[in-house]
């Protein structure tokens, strides 16, 4: 009995260890979307071996998450792929302690159209992608291609990818019943990838050669064309903040990194297009 | 009788052949599944790692043999040194922006030149001309797409190279760069160069992605893109690239494309660029020197962003300290609830309902007590044990006080603790309901208090039916990640140093590497290796809750 007395004190002064070791300098907590989460990471990374001492940390469940966790305080900055709705700010406005929500535009980017690679359609319309996604359109023949079943696949419709797809293409009609969804960028292109008569949307930075982007209403998804809003499927990222941040806090230095050389650097990296860069 | 007999019998047999059936689909499921689960995840630990890796190794987490490396790095650079230089001179030919450039900076310094020399009036004015010329010509060879122009201009600038008014200065770099791109124009097509640029910045890709930055280039900003190919099957996939050119063709209208690959050599056939695909092919061995690499340190490793490199280290510390302080709170919480509920009360009605209502509990999704931890902990409890420490006690500091209003690994662990407490709740009913009346009566008799015939009899004697309840949360709380999702996990971050800060996990891990970045498609091995290293430290601590249990059964029977 003793020993497992012992025992359970040794834990226990271990964990109060924990509880009173040095607090850090300075903290900084993102939250949001899945799809800037990687320009957050690497953001992180970077301002890591500028300042050691300071605690950076991302957390992606979400664009909608990431509002409301701005609008909670349990965040400093949240992470959307898209722009805060209405609602959202009548509640960070009117909340216990009210606030406007500021947006800093860090990149751009382009959700592609993807087909399976042996697939010979180059291009389409807006109108002739939601025919397919609304199921008019239901062979690949229809659209000059060979005789094949489309299998249209969709991101959830939580993402706030779905959300620009379904903005700018769907004009809000409903999608078929016949339309596969999948829960991220990456199950999205391997499901692409890997059957032929597949049609789905992700990313620019998910382009690769194992599957073929087209073009949609004569425009090809490039980083030129994403950049300049020409690509009509083309939306900017963003970085909220409670008001504008204070200038030279941490905050701000983050929020404003997406213009030096090393961000814009580091957004291409990621696969997304600088808004610096035209 | 006789058909009873047989249907009897019939029933028996059926009953075997179902039970064979599911702990063969059971097995199958584990080796199916898991199986190749754990074997893609071995892939992060066992590799044969290139000298990238191990210079990556050196500069990112000051691992290895600096020594060796940078001897080895010293010898492989030499060998590259050939494709460089090929790679060099091809440039020559294609990027033709770049030499006008440098000409015209070779002008402006030459300007500098004369002036620093005192040079001034007629005579600076008739040489900047003459340089001038030269320097158009130059240019004009550059920017000429036919031959014949181009070597008539390169010509009339050698003419000047013996010129005493150019000898010793600046100016004489424009005879050796006419005289190289006098060899260029002899091996280039030049009208192909629109078509040679093109695929030769497919060839530059497909070599920064095996050989890293050139040597002397600028740092790229991020950790992935400062290293070459770190494995030996990354070097072959990058080669299959290089060495290859994959396109789609149109055979028929309205008919699928046909995949078509020719050879980059064919390509590039007669230019400086050919022999380097050879070259590679058959000194990969030489170029990157792969090792059977055994990286154990992947398990005490901190990752590079999106988990490209590194390793788990501080998810699976994680992992440990969220699964440690849930069994804090839920331990004793949970056996003290059981006790009560065994010993204290007799079975009436309100009884019945907090059994029912802990049986509900055991059966409600994860990511209910994920919403509810998220409401209860991170926005109203803490908070306001927070400001209530800070301001009217004075016991926390105003740093303490905030941290208490975000996610945090405490919030993490109750959240975690209150998914499982129904589990050890049951178990250890039942396990102190199981121990003998006998026991509980023998030690009463002999004079002991309720307390202490609780804590010394029945307590060890139900051990072993506690422990089972224990082992099952334990491995519930290390795998779960919809509760600590809002509470207390995050995809990237510090190394917590208090229990007030958010923590990376594994299951949470796992899942952001699966959904979040482009790069997971890149390293599948890293998304199995979290998987392997969850079901591995999973099976460590059952094996270890196993043994504290054999042990103290053993002792109960006083073996």
């Amino acid at each position: 009995m003793k020993k497992y007395l012992a025992l359970g004190m040794v834990l226990l002064l271990v964990s109060l260890a924990f509880v009173v070791a040095a607090p850090r300098e300075g903290a900084l907590l993102l939250e949001g979307s899945t799809t800037v989460g990687p320009i957050g990471d690497a953001f992180a990374q970077v301002f890591k071996k500028m300042y050691p001492d300071v605690s950076i940390t991302v957390n992606k469940t979400g664009s909608g998450n990431g509002a409301a966790a701005l609008v909670d305080g349990r965040c400093d900055i949240a992470m959307m792929s898209r722009f805060m709705k209405d609602k959202e700010y009548t509640k960070a406005a009117s909340g216990e302690k009210p606030f406007l929500p500021v947006a800093h535009a860090i990149a751009m980017d382009g959700v592609c159209v993807i087909v399976y690679p042996s697939n010979p359609v180059k291009a389409l319309t807006r109108e002739q992608v939601r025919d397919i996604y609304t199921g008019k359109i239901k062979n690949w023949r229809e659209l000059g291609g060979p005789s094949m079943n489309i299998v249209p696949i969709s991101r959830d419709t939580s993402s706030g990818t779905y959300e620009t797809f379904e903005g700018l293409v769907m004009n809000k009609e409903k999608m078929a019943s016949n339309v596969e969804y999948v829960n991220s960028n990456p199950q999205a292109h391997s499901r692409v990838k890997a059957t032929a008569g597949a049609i789905g949307y992700v990313g620019l930075g998910f382009l690769d050669d194992s599957v073929k982007a087209l073009e949609i209403d004569g425009i090809m998804p490039t980083r030129s064309s994403i950049a300049k809003g020409v690509y009509p499927v083309s939306r900017p990222l963003f970085l909220f903040t409670n008001g504008y941040p204070e200038l030279g806090s941490l905050v701000h230095e983050f929020c404003t990194f997406y213009l030096t050389e090393e961000g814009q650097e580091i957004i291409e990296a990621k696969g997304f297009v600088p808004v610096t860069a035209y | 009788m006789g058909f009873r007999i047989f249907s009897r019998d019939f029933a028996d047999r059926c009953f075997t052949a179902f039970s064979i059936m599911s702990v063969v689909l059971m097995v199958c499921v584990l080796v199916m599944v898991l199986g190749p689960m754990m074997l893609h995840g071995l892939k992060a630990v066992f590799f044969f790692g290139t000298n990238e890796f191990r210079e990556m190794q050196l500069a990112v987490f000051g691992h290895g043999d600096s020594e060796r490396i940078r001897r080895e790095n010293g010898e492989i650079e030499e060998a590259r040194l050939f494709v460089y230089e090929a790679v060099g001179r091809f440039r020559r030919g294609i990027d033709t922006d770049h030499l006008s450039d440098d000409v015209r900076d070779i002008y402006r310094d030459y300007g500098s030149y004369l002036r620093d020399n005192g040079v001034s009036g007629e005579r600076y004015s008739t040489l900047r001309a003459r340089a001038k010329v030269l320097r158009d010509t130059l240019q004009d060879a550059f920017e000429s797409r036919d031959k014949g122009t181009v070597q008539r201009n390169l010509q009339s600038v050698l003419e000047l190279r013996d010129d005493p008014d150019f000898r010793g200065t600046v100016i004489e770099a424009y005879f050796e760069k006419a005289e190289s791109y006098t060899h260029v124009v002899e091996s280039v097509d030049l009208s192909k160069r629109e078509q040679y640029a093109k695929a030769f910045d497919e060839v530059q890709e497909a070599l920064s992605k095996l050989f890293g930055p050139r040597p002397g280039e600028l740092l790229p900003a991020l950790t992935i893109d400062q290293y070459g190919a770190t494995r030996w099957d990354v070097v072959q996939r990058e080669l299959q690239k290089l060495l290859w050119i994959e396109e789609w063709v149109e055979t028929e209208p309205g008919q699928p494309m046909v995949k078509h690959r020719t050879a980059r050599k064919e390509f590039f056939a007669n230019t400086d660029l050919e022999p380097i695909f050879d070259y590679t092919e058959k000194n990969l061995y030489r170029l990157f020197r792969p090792r059977l690499t055994f990286y154990w340190r992947y398990f005490l490793d901190e990752s590079t962003d999106g988990h490209y490199f590194g390793g788990c280290g501080p998810e699976i510390l994680g992992t440990l300290a969220l699964t440690f302080f849930s069994m804090l709170f839920s331990i004793p919480l949970g056996i003290i609830s059981a006790a009560f509920l065994v010993e204290c009360t007799s079975d009436n009605i309100v009884v019945r309902v907090i059994r029912t209502c802990i049986n509900t509990l055991a059966g409600v999704p994860s990511i209910v007590f994920g919403l509810f931890g998220m409401a209860f902990f991170v926005l109203f409890l803490f908070p306001m044990l927070g400001e209530f420490g800070h301001e009217t006690l004075g016991i926390f500091s105003a740093e303490t006080a905030k941290n208490l209003t975000k996610p945090n690994i405490l919030a993490a662990s109750f959240t975690l603790g209150l998914l499982v407490l129904p589990v050890i709740i049951r178990a250890s009913e039942e396990a102190i309901r199981a121990v003998p009346r006998t026991y509980k009566e023998a030690a009463l008799a002999l004079g002991a208090g309720q307390f202490r015939t609780f804590m010394t009899v029945i307590l060890p004697a139900a051990a072993p039916g506690i422990f089972t309840g224990i082992i099952l949360s334990l491995s519930r709380a290390a795998g779960e990640t919809a509760p600590i999702l809002f509470t207390g996990a995050i995809a990237f971050g510090p190394v917590p140093d208090s229990i007030l800060e958010p923590t990376r996990a594994l299951s949470y891990g796992s899942y952001d590497i699966a959904v979040g970045d482009r790069l997971a498609m890149l390293v599948p091995h890293k998304q199995y290796g979290m998987v392997m290293t969850l079901v591995a430290l999973v099976l460590t601590l059952n094996i270890i809750a196993i043994w504290i249990r054999s042990r103290s059964s053993r002792k109960l029977r006083g073996i």
